[in-house]
Formats: structure tokens, sequence, C-alpha cells
């Protein structure tokens, strides 16, 4: 059935048809939305689930290290500060192996305080061990929802369903939302490899020696290898029954472009556009847009962007003394491969600012007349700052 | 899928996971801190005067142990009923409830116990001592000599009371009226104290040389003979007709000799009985006017019952001093000097000199003094410091060739309240048991033995070795409670007759309240220091080190395991536990 809901009403639903049986979250916009429709489902009894207030996200992701170790479906919400008071407890959900899944709202961090939209929040958590899925519209987050729980729990690694603060987290749109029947054939209860048991007591997360930590490090890589294998996999599932297909990396007219630009998020559509008008006017131009960032997709990218002239990053993020994150991970995957094109980063929409199809094309044709980047990263419409030593 | 066989493949899992038990991790090594439980003082039962137990009273309200609380009130004081409707409630204003929102309406749930024990005929299960070989005579049927009486016949001492009056009660009976007090109320009270033991003989009016011969015949004397005699005005006129005392005029109604009245009819005072003959006025059909040297914050009348007296009526005329009364045809005509506040008394209440020199005339119909009361004959009076004399808090005890004599009530309290009569009565009580038992040098360490916090509230229970004895004297506050537990939740409000309905009746003014409303209200209680099984340790204990037992605490900490995070302490709402240093910490780590 379709109707026209926000972005966060998407992931609301699409938690409430995976059956989830334990919430823990603590509010912050821009995903209050997300939870406050979740607790109403609990109290209206059509999600039949406990749903656990805490005085903190790291008291949240606390309570489902908790609930998950017992073997049941769980999910919290979060966004900007609240994902940076997680982060000890990320690290521990990835090495304890919970399928743990989350909505990360995209919003910047402070200060200055700032609830728009902005990757850094998320893109600072790379290291800890979850998947990472960043969504484009409300159906993709819907849809992206569901089947993160089935990966989630195929890899034993918790994942992160990533969308941007109000234009897609408070944003309607027409979204179809599944059956309760179709869901349940795609994603059915939950079978835990391991869980707390009375009848056979153990305790988990225990001292490691050098001896196995490593190994078991490894096993969590080789867990996430596992999710870019599985990943299609699911895809390939969830189309079968749901008619509609997703993908880590989407190429779209790469084949024969010269310049192909890259996006992830909600300025992935605007881009579409502008891809679309270019190609009208005959101009070589092709957009990959990237889905998954952990594990990252090196093979694909690798092979959609070999055939380019020039490749341009927007990267709505950034890693102070280094460059955009997404471009930095693009010129990792490219520097082992011959010949490959050079990497333009453009830093723009950092902190909420709008990123029209004017920009973007201001951002093509930079990337055209230039040869080579003069810097790693390019910062779009930065405005004439005055010194707060300054004003005194 | 497997690539190459189809089949699903298994994602590795290697992940930390041990089957040992974790058993032999004493983590109670790491302790420096240990955590103990201990019960402490609530500050409402160091205030009350009478140390009743309020906060275990509350707690086993809330699990509907009517019978219980009552019988918990009944080992610190015979008096429920009567304190549930009279007592000034000091226990109120040390509630740390107050703090937070409004105090516990301890005196609405006092009261409710005695009602219900009263309509479900309880048989009160206090512990009663063997009997002893020693004898006591009380003079005064007051709130302190029954007292008195009720104690030591607890403690084993056969008591004879002698009361002058045809009934017993003293104040009670004829002072307070019965629109406060019903009648009913206190002859249950008394006949119950009767059914311990005690044998109370009313007309008997006794002369001082009485005493010798009671000295004869009993081992002590306990004197509570309370003030009879109204304190004189001192000014001209005084002895005119229609100026009266007001203390009599109490008396005659309680008495059943009450005729309407009409007018306006002066009294002059600003205590409990100046408020207590102006509200019986208006009930009569005439109408009041105090007149009070000071303000009505500074009037020792007790606050509600001066609020209720000017909700029914009764008019207030402050900081006026009388200087004459005269005669003009049918009127009394009152002189009274407009006085101004001059700074402030030791007591804290506001000092007051003439405003001007011009006086104002008064015209009433009759005028009734009420500025206090002394004792009746000089004998009453306890003797002043001397040889075998011994002042306590509430009583001055005197050694008389091997006799001893115990004064107590109104004429050695310095509040002169019912609560402090039956502090008074039982002072007396534990002093001659401590006499009899281990002489008079034993009465003053085992009083201190036996106070509620810092005192001087004395309490039976403690005195009597009872569970009480294991507390800590230590008073809790609000800051050692942890509010984060409790929720705002308005006080209860004791229902009241309509002002309409008091204007013409004697009938109780306040009503009583519901079981549910008295569970409500005990259950808004902190419980200051008491544990009352909420779990809370039990529950946050990260180390699963609180064991619950059959104990009296009905648990207890496990130290092999318990590392002295502290979280139980925190955690608990009321303050039942202590965190204490270890002691070989020092030398040990």
């Amino acid at each position: 059935m379709k109707k026209v809901i926000e972005g966060s009403q998407a992931v609301a639903e699409a938690v409430r048809l995976a059956r989830v049986s334990v919430i823990s979250a603590y509010p912050i916009t821009p995903q209050t939305h997300i939870v406050e429709t979740l607790s109403d489902f609990c109290s209206d009894g059509s999600l039949d689930a406990r749903f656990l207030k805490v005085e903190s996200e790291h008291s949240a992701l606390a309570a489902l290290i908790g609930a998950a170790t017992s073997g049941v479906r769980t999910f919290t919400a979060t966004s900007s500060q609240g994902l940076a008071l997680m982060h000890e407890l990320l690290h521990w959900t990835s090495g304890a192996r919970l399928p743990i899944v989350m909505a990360e709202v995209n919003r910047a961090l402070g200060p200055g305080w700032n609830i728009w939209t902005d990757q850094t929040d998320s893109l600072a958590q790379r290291d800890t061990g979850w998947i990472q899925l960043y969504c484009e519209d409300g159906q993709e987050t819907l849809d992206t929802t569901i089947q993160a729980f089935s990966l989630a729990e195929r890899v034993n690694l918790p994942v992160m369903v990533v969308l941007d603060a109000f234009f897609l987290s408070h944003t309607y749109e027409p979204v179809d939302i599944p059956e309760q029947e179709a869901v349940d054939r795609f994603l059915p209860s939950f079978t835990p490899r391991f869980q707390l048991d009375t009848n056979n007591p153990c305790a988990f997360g225990s001292l490691v020696t050098p001896d196995a930590y490593m190994e078991m490090r490894r096993s969590i890589a080789e867990g996430m290898e596992a999710a870019l294998d599985l990943l299609p996999e699911i895809e390939e599932r969830f189309a079968g029954i749901f008619d509609r297909r997703w993908a880590a990396t989407e190429a779209v007219q790469c084949d024969d472009a010269e310049i192909i630009l890259v996006t992830s998020g909600t300025v992935t559509s605007t881009c579409r556009e502008l891809i679309s008008d270019l190609r009208e006017k005959g101009e070589k131009v092709g957009l990959l847009k990237i889905k998954l960032f952990r594990p990252f997709p090196v093979e694909a990218i690798r092979r959609i962007l070999a055939p380019a002239r020039k490749v341009a990053v927007i990267d709505r993020n950034f890693s102070f003394g280094a460059s955009g994150i997404f471009a930095q991970e693009i010129r990792a995957a490219l520097c082992n491969t011959r010949g490959h094109p050079p990497v333009f980063g453009f830093i723009a929409g950092i902190g909420g600012r709008d990123i029209t199809k004017d920009v973007l094309e201001g951002i093509y044709r930079q990337t055209q007349m230039s040869d080579n980047p003069e810097r790693e990263d390019i910062w779009i419409g930065l405005k004439e700052v005055q010194n707060a030593a300054e004003r005194s | 899928m497997d690539k190459k066989t189809g089949t699903p493949r298994e994602v590795s899992l290697f992940i930390p996971r041990s089957y040992l038990t974790t058993e032999g991790n004493k983590t109670g090594s790491w302790r420096f801190l240990r955590p103990r439980y201990e019960e402490k003082t609530a500050p409402c039962s160091a205030a009350c005067p009478a140390a009743e137990d309020i906060g275990r009273i509350e707690m086993l309200t809330t699990q509907g142990l009517f019978k219980d609380a009552w019988e918990a009130i009944l080992r610190e004081n015979p008096f429920p009923g009567v304190c549930g409707r009279v007592c000034f409630h000091p226990c109120e204003g040390a509630c740390n409830r107050g703090e937070f929102d409004e105090a516990i309406a301890i005196h609405v749930i006092e009261r409710f116990l005695a009602n219900t024990a009263h309509r479900n005929a309880f048989a009160p299960g206090v512990e009663q001592r063997a009997p002893k070989k020693q004898t006591v005579a009380v003079i005064g049927a007051g709130p302190a000599g029954l007292s008195a009486a009720y104690f030591l016949t607890l403690l084993g001492y056969r008591t004879d009371v002698f009361e002058g009056a045809s009934e017993p009660g003293g104040v009670l009976r004829w002072g307070i009226p019965s629109y406060r007090l019903p009648r009913a109320v206190l002859e249950e009270e008394v006949r119950r104290i009767e059914e311990t033991g005690v044998r109370i003989q009313t007309g008997k009016t006794l002369e001082q040389r009485d005493l010798d011969t009671l000295a004869k015949e009993y081992d002590a004397l306990f004197l509570a003979c309370g003030h009879g005699r109204p304190v004189a005005l001192g000014i001209p006129g005084e002895e005119l007709e229609g100026v009266e005392d007001g203390l009599s005029f109490l008396r005659e109604i309680r008495e059943g000799r009450m005729s309407k009245l009409s007018g306006r009819i002066a009294i002059i005072g600003g205590g409990n009985a100046a408020i207590d003959v102006a509200r019986s006025i208006i009930r009569l059909g005439g109408k009041a006017l105090i007149i009070y040297r000071r303000r009505r914050q500074d009037m020792p009348a007790f606050g509600e019952e001066i609020e209720m007296a000017i909700d029914e009526g009764v008019e207030l005329r402050e900081l006026r001093a009388p200087v004459s009364i005269r005669k003009d045809g049918g009127d009394l005509v009152l002189e009274v000097r407009p006085m101004k506040v001059a700074g402030t008394d030791a007591d804290g209440r506001a000092r007051v000199e003439p405003n001007e020199e011009t006086t104002e005339e008064i015209r009433v119909d009759r005028l009734f003094t009420a500025i206090g009361e002394r004792a009746g004959e000089t004998w009453y009076e306890p003797p002043d410091a001397g040889p075998g004399v011994l002042r306590l808090d509430h009583c001055v005890m005197q050694q008389k060739s091997g006799n001893i004599f115990v004064y107590g009530g109104d004429l050695t309290n310095g509040i002169k309240s019912v609560a402090h009569a039956v502090a008074s009565g039982k002072e007396a009580a534990m002093a001659l048991d401590s006499t009899f038992t281990e002489g008079i040098e034993s009465v003053q360490p085992r009083l201190a033995a036996c106070r509620a916090g810092a005192g001087p509230a004395l309490s039976m229970e403690i005195y009597m070795q009872g569970p009480r004895s294991d507390r800590s004297p230590h008073v809790v506050t609000y800051d050692e409670i942890n509010a984060d537990y409790f929720q705002f939740d308005p006080r209860v409000k004791q229902p009241r007759l309509l002002r309409e309905e008091r204007a013409h009746t004697f009938g109780e003014v306040t009503l009583k309240i519901s079981a549910n409303l008295a569970i409500r209200e005990a259950e808004r209680c902190f419980n200051c220091g008491l544990c009352n099984q909420c779990d809370n340790c039990y529950l946050f204990c990260p180390d699963l080190a609180v064991k619950k037992d059959s104990g009296t605490m009905g648990r207890h900490i496990d130290y092999d395991y318990c590392k002295g995070c502290g979280i139980c302490a925190v955690e608990c709402p009321r303050n039942a536990l202590i965190l204490e240093e270890e002691d070989d910490y020092e030398k040990g780590h």
C-alpha cells in the first residue's frame, strides 16, 4: 500500500514489519520522529516490542547489547552527538558480533550548534565495524532497513542505515509499505547463532590474550567481506518478493562517460537530473552512487571508474587535515590500479547548505576545465568571513 | 552462497566466550568501601515528643497492616485517637517530604488508624512485662498521669491513678471542646489504658497531707496535677460581672451545661484556649472577638486552629493590649492600647510596645480571659534544685526518705501539649523503672540511650530493647534521600464539616478518610532511613551480591563478591544503607 510518509516514518514502518523485539533509544533531532513513531506502534499494539527509555545514547546501545546477546532482534536510532556518545559501544557491538540495526540520521556536529545534514557523524565511525548503507529516498530507506536485519543476522555484524537530516528524514514522499506477510517471507524470525541461555550458562566478552585477539579481529574482517558478497544475494531475494532492486553501487550512464560524478545520499537525486540535462546536450557525463560505504565496494568502484577520464567526488563531510572522506576512500581504491583517472574532491553542502543542480553543474564544469586537481579538497560556495579576533 | 557448491556459507564467527564459572573470581577482594544495611532515624519520629515510629507506621499502613501500624503507635503513645485529632503534629514540620512537595499528613493517618482499630475492635498486642513488686500512685488523670500509669503498667508495676474530677481525662475531658475531640474517642482510649491493668479512682480530691499516706502505701508517686487556675489580667474592672474565665466556660460546656449566647463577646488571649472559647461562642450563637496584644503569627495557638476560627467568623483584633474594663449600662467597655512591633523576643515572636498614648474602646456584651493558667495548689509545683532533686527533660524527680516523687505534665513541660504530656508520663515511667532496677544513678544514662535521634524524644520500644533499638540515631536529612525515586503527589486533604454546619454543632469538624486515601497518603512517605524492601539494591547490584534471606532486613550483602562500588547505597531511595571505608584499607593496600 502506498502512503505519503516521511523518511523517518519509512524507517519506523520497516522496523514494525521486521517484528523487532527490543527498541531502545534516546531522542535527538532529527532522529526523534523515528522513535516517536515506534513508541506509538508499541503503545497501540501494532508492534509487540519492549521499548526501553534510557538516559543517554550510550545507555540505549548498552541496553541493546544486552538484549541482542539474549538472541532477539533489536533496533535503535540516533544522530550526530548521540552517535558520538555511542562510540565506545559501537566497537563493542561489532566485537561482540551482535546484529543490531540502527537508523542514523546524518546531522552536523557542534559547535556551532547545527541540526542540519552532514555526513561527518557517521563517517567518523567508519572504523567501528558497522556496516553502513546510505539511502537516497523514502522507499530506499524502508527497503534498506528491512534488508539490514537480514544482512546483519547473516554476518553477525551491526548495520547502520544512514539518511540525510530533513532532506530525507523529514520529507514526505509516496512510499510503498509492503504487506506483513510478504516481509515475513523475506525476513523470518531471528535464529541466533549464539545467545545467553540460563540452561547453558556462559560468559561473553571476556579477556582475550594476544594469542587469540588477532584471529578475532580477522573474523570480523571476514564477516565484513562476506557482507559484500551477501548483499547482492539479499537484494536478489528482496526483488523476487517486492520487485524493487537497490545496489551497493549504482552506475548511471557511466559506460562512455568522460567525467563521472560520485555521490551518496539525497544529493544523488539532484545529480540524476543534472546528468539527464547534460546528456541531452551531448555531454559525456556519468554518475556513480555509492550506497554501501562499509564494507567499501572497492572492486565495483574500480570497475565503474576505470574508463573515465576524470572523477569528481561530492563530499558532504570533511576530515580535518585530510579531505572529503568518500574522496579519500576512492583515491585509496584506485591508487593500485594502472592509469586510473585523477580524483577531484569537492566539499559541498556541509551543515545542511543546499546542493542545487547549479552547484553540481559548477562542480562538473570546474572538473571539465582542470586537467588535474589543484588541491585534494575544493570547497564550493565559501563566503568571505570575519575572524573572531577582528571583532574586538 | 558458496560459489562452488551453491550452499549457504557459514560466516566466520570467532568470539570470546567462556563456560567456566566466574564464582572463583571473588571480586570482594577489590573492595575498599563496604556497604552495610543500617536503618536510621526518620526526622518525624525524632520531632515527635512521644517518639512515635512514624516512618514504620506509614510503611505498615501502605501494606494494609493497620493493626500492626496502630500497635506501633501504642508502643510509644496510648492516645492515637486523641493525638490524631488534637496534636499540633511537629512531626509534619520536620517531614523531609516537605522539602520535596508537601509533608505527609501524619496526623490524618494516625487518626485513621485509631478509627480503624475502634471499628474492628482490635485487641492490642503490645509487650507487657512480668509483674514487679513495686507500686506507683499517680495523682491526676490527665494525659501525663494516664501515660505514666500506662507505661508503668506495661513495665510490670501496679499503678493506681487518683483523680479529683468525676471522670478521667483532665484537659482532654474538660478543656478541649468536643468539636475537636469527641468524648467517645477519649473514653475509648482511657478504657484501653484501664484494660492494661491501670486502676483509676475518680472524685478523689487529694490534700497535701494525703501525700504522706500515699507515700507509705506506694514506692513512688507521680504528680501530674496540671494547671487548674487561670492567670489574672491584672487590670481594673477584671472583677466586674460579665468578665469570666475562659477555661471555666469550656468546662461548663463539656459538663453539658450549655446555653445559647447572643451579642458580641470578647476573648483576651492568643493561645489554644482563647481560640477554643471563641469557636465555642460561635457555636452557641454569639459573635466572638479575639483581642491579642501581638500579631496573628505570634499567637501560641496552632495555625490551623486560628485559620478555622477565622473561617467560622471569629474576628481577630491584633496588636491591642487591654488597659481597663468598665461597665456602661448593660455593656462592658474594654479599653485597649494599640501596640506596635519593636524587635523580636528570644522565642522568635514579636516584641511589642505601645504605639501611641491614646487608647481605643471596644464595646462588648461579655468578656472572657484566656491568657494562661497556673497550678491549682502550690504543692503541685515541682521543687527547685536541691539535694535529691533530679531535673529531666519533661519531669523533676525527688528522693524523699526512701520514697520517690516525680513531678510531670504541664507543671514541668516547656511546651504544654498532649504529646509533651505523653512524653512526660513516659519519661517518668522509664525513670522509675531504672531507679527500681538499677538505682537513681542509672536514670540519666538509660534515658540517654533510648532517645529517638538526638532527643529529647524517648522511645519506649528502644528502652524495652525492641527491634527499633538496632537503628542508628542519625536523623536522615532531605539531602540523603534519593528524590529521583519519588513523584510529586499532593498531600491528602482531610475533609471537614461545611462552615455552615460548623456554626450550629459541637460535632467533630474534621472527618475521617477512607482506607484507600490513607494508604495512598502513607505511600507518599519516604520512610526515611527504613528499608521497605523496595529491592533497588538487589536490582542494581552489578555483582549480584545482594542476597535475600529470612532475617529482619530480609537481605544481606555477600562480601565475597561485593566490590564496594556503592551503587546500592546511592540507589537506596531512603538511606537505609551506609557506605564505610574498610577498616583494613590503610594497612591492607
